[in-house]
């Protein structure tokens, strides 16, 4: 016989708090799909990712209606199509893109994502193919994402990559004008890229993975800030300590139940399981924020004076109750703060409690980065890679995961609203200091190298 | 050896239990399984006695009569075949889950979810109302853990399920029981 309070709670989590299975996502190995000709790799790819995924969307389906927890997104990851598509230009590339778009459409899942490069150290032919494709793909595609590691903390900072970078979001951005710079919403630049992260926009299947693998990312911010309040409420002398405790059992019971959907997904498709990613992952809504755990805990604003210790908490609090719940925790997890996909952290940079400085700071302690930041329209591509170099620099030295999305709005100054729609939301357009001076300092490219990792202070 | 089933129901205070279980053993008898509960102030047990072969139901349910009549309780004693019922000479594979009803109490309600239940084959294995009035969705809830045979179609069963909720203005969700147990059963 189960007790009151824990069906109650289950319930509670479910229909009021905003639990949902953010996503499953199958990774897909494309290795085996290699060739030399175009048209025989899109086949051999469209083939592979339709078999492999075919029943994804039915099993998620299914697993639903049994439990009664949204699936609320249905993605594939793939091997990066800068290695698996070495071979080919990047116009070609372009069109891999669109037969991918098409295998998502076919399958009925939200995103595809891998149209990916890792150039940490260098970059090859392929890399250097698929970076100038980006623009073009993510125009010509809805339902693909890319992502590009350009540092990490054994091979350093790649600056010409990043100045590269600089300018592919800016053309991406220019390309959808008319939705506010969409493709650059769909574009993520990484340090320390974590193989098999099942959110997007990074998703990408590793070199180390399975030949196909399920994942699955829990989110839940709402539950935390139910908790937190109620906490609250019963004693409002509650200190930090008990917050910490109460963050991490609560972050426990929600990786519980992505394992069990991931798994029966898995069992279902006859894949292996791979991770359980449990981010606190906000929605444009209201009690699906993140921001909102910082107001319920006593900040008068998300980026006031005291956000970056409590995000810091928050952030290890929820990966100590994950890898406590589950062997096979993974990916990201840890608290996301985007800007426009958050409805009080995007209220904040619009009343100005929060600057892109401190948006910065507050990176160095969140598990991902500088995550769907719109900028001005006339902010300089060098001034957008002196942005991400100054992020990546942050989780190189920190060995952590550190990632920017941003998206230079055309047409927009500091204030304006950009609107994205669905999940990517909308928000103020946040002022970049200096956005549209020179910066001699990020065309000098080269590498910034790899940091000592002895001498820790 | 007899069996009997003894059902012993009151108001609830303390001796119940060790004025029921003082005759049985008086009697002979041996207490093999019990359940009790209170529900709000109603004591509820359900008793297994094994009996001696000459001893005799008619009885001991003379010697508990007098107790329930001191403590205002009904009690009653049934001899006790242990024959099982078809669903239990032949269980069918089961999958166990949880149906909550939310909303007001509602006349007939029980009534017509368990219909619903019986007319898909399904069995009930517990249920709890947790009626504490007021706004709170949550704090009027009925929940019936269900075992469903394999040979039920979830999907008929959630279309009747979804019919009555409609008609008697709640709402009514099937999940399966793991979810519960893995959100709220850190250590299984």
């Amino acid at each position: 016989m189960l007790n009151e309070k824990d069906i109650i709670s289950t319930l509670m989590m479910v229909r009021e708090q905003n639990l949902d299975l953010r996503t499953v996502t199958v990774g897909i190995n494309l290795t085996d799909c290699v060739s030399h000709d175009l048209e025989t790799f899109k086949r051999k790819i469209y083939d592979k990712i339709t078999r492999y995924a075919g029943q994804l969307v039915a099993s998620c389906n299914r697993i639903e209606r049994r439990y009664g927890i949204e699936v609320a997104n249905k993605r594939i990851s793939i091997s990066p199509i800068g290695v698996v598509g070495a071979p080919f230009s990047s116009e070609q590339l372009v069109e891999v893109a669109i037969t991918l778009d098409k295998a998502a459409h076919e399958l009925g899942v939200d995103f595809i994502g891998g149209f990916s490069a890792l150039v940490e150290k260098g970059m090859s032919k392929g890399d250097q193919a698929l970076i100038d494709a980006i623009p073009q793909a993510l125009t010509q595609t809805q339902r693909i994402c890319s992502s590009v590691n350009v540092a990490s903390t054994r091979a350093g900072i790649n600056m010409d990559a990043i100045l590269k970078m600089g300018q592919i979001i800016k053309q991406s951005a220019e390309l959808t004008a008319a939705d506010d710079g969409l493709a650059a919403a769909k574009l993520v630049v990484f340090a320390n890229i974590p193989q098999d992260v099942p959110f997007m926009a990074g998703a990408y299947l590793g070199i180390g993975e399975a030949d196909a693998v399920v994942s699955v990312g829990v989110s839940g911010p709402g539950v935390v800030k139910a908790a937190l309040e109620k906490a609250l409420a019963e004693d409002e002398n509650m200190d930090l300590s008990r917050a910490a405790d109460i963050i991490k059992q609560t972050a426990a019971r929600l990786t519980r139940a992505g394992e069990l959907v991931g798994r029966e997904v898995a069992q279902l498709l006859n894949l292996p399981f791979g991770i359980v990613d449990l981010s606190l992952a906000p929605t444009p809504n209201r009690n699906d924020s993140v921001g909102e755990i910082f107001e319920a805990i006593g900040l008068p604003a998300f980026g006031a004076p005291g956000s970056t210790a409590f995000l810091s908490m928050l952030n290890d609090a929820v990966k100590k109750g994950g890898a406590f719940a589950s062997s096979h925790v993974g990916g990201l997890s840890g608290a996301f703060i985007p800007v426009c996909e958050d409805l009080t952290i995007a209220e904040s940079a619009a009343n100005g409690t929060l600057s892109l400085e401190k948006l910065e700071a507050m990176t160095a302690v969140c598990s991902v980065g500088l995550d769907m930041v719109a900028i001005p329209g006339d902010t300089s591509a060098e001034m957008i890679s002196a942005i991400i170099a100054d992020e990546m620099a942050i989780g190189v030295i920190n060995k952590k995961t550190t990632a920017a999305r941003l998206i230079p709005a055309p047409g927009k100054k500091a204030g304006d609203i950009v609107r994205f729609g669905g999940l990517l939301g909308e928000g103020p357009v946040m002022a970049v200091n200096m956005g549209s001076h020179e910066n001699r300092f990020v065309r000098l490219g080269g590498r910034i190298p790899a940091p000592i990792q002895s001498l820790v202070n | 050896m007899n069996k009997a089933l003894i059902s012993v129901l009151g108001n609830d205070q303390p001796g119940i239990m060790a004025a029921v279980a003082t005759v049985i053993t008086d009697h002979g008898g041996n207490i093999e399984n019990l359940s009790q509960t209170l529900l709000q102030s109603v004591f509820g047990a359900l008793l297994m006695v094994s009996m001696p072969e000459d001893s005799q139901c008619a009885e001991l349910h003379e010697a508990l009569k007098q107790v329930g009549q001191k403590l205002r309780l009904s009690i009653h004693v049934d001899p006790w075949d242990e024959q099982l019922t078809t669903w239990q000479e032949n269980p069918p594979e089961v999958q166990p889950y949880i149906l909550t009803v939310i909303g007001p109490d509602r006349r007939g309600l029980v009534a017509e979810v368990s219909t619903q239940l019986a007319r898909h084959g399904v069995n009930i294995t517990n249920i709890q109302a947790i009626f504490k009035g007021g706004k709170n969705p949550m704090d009027n809830l009925m929940v019936f853990e269900v075992d469903v045979p394999r040979a039920t179609v979830m999907q008929d069963l959630r279309d009747a399920l979804h019919e009555v909720g409609q008609r008697l203005d709640i709402e009514i969700d099937t999940q399966h029981r793991k979810i519960f147990e893995s959100v709220s059963n850190i250590s299984n």
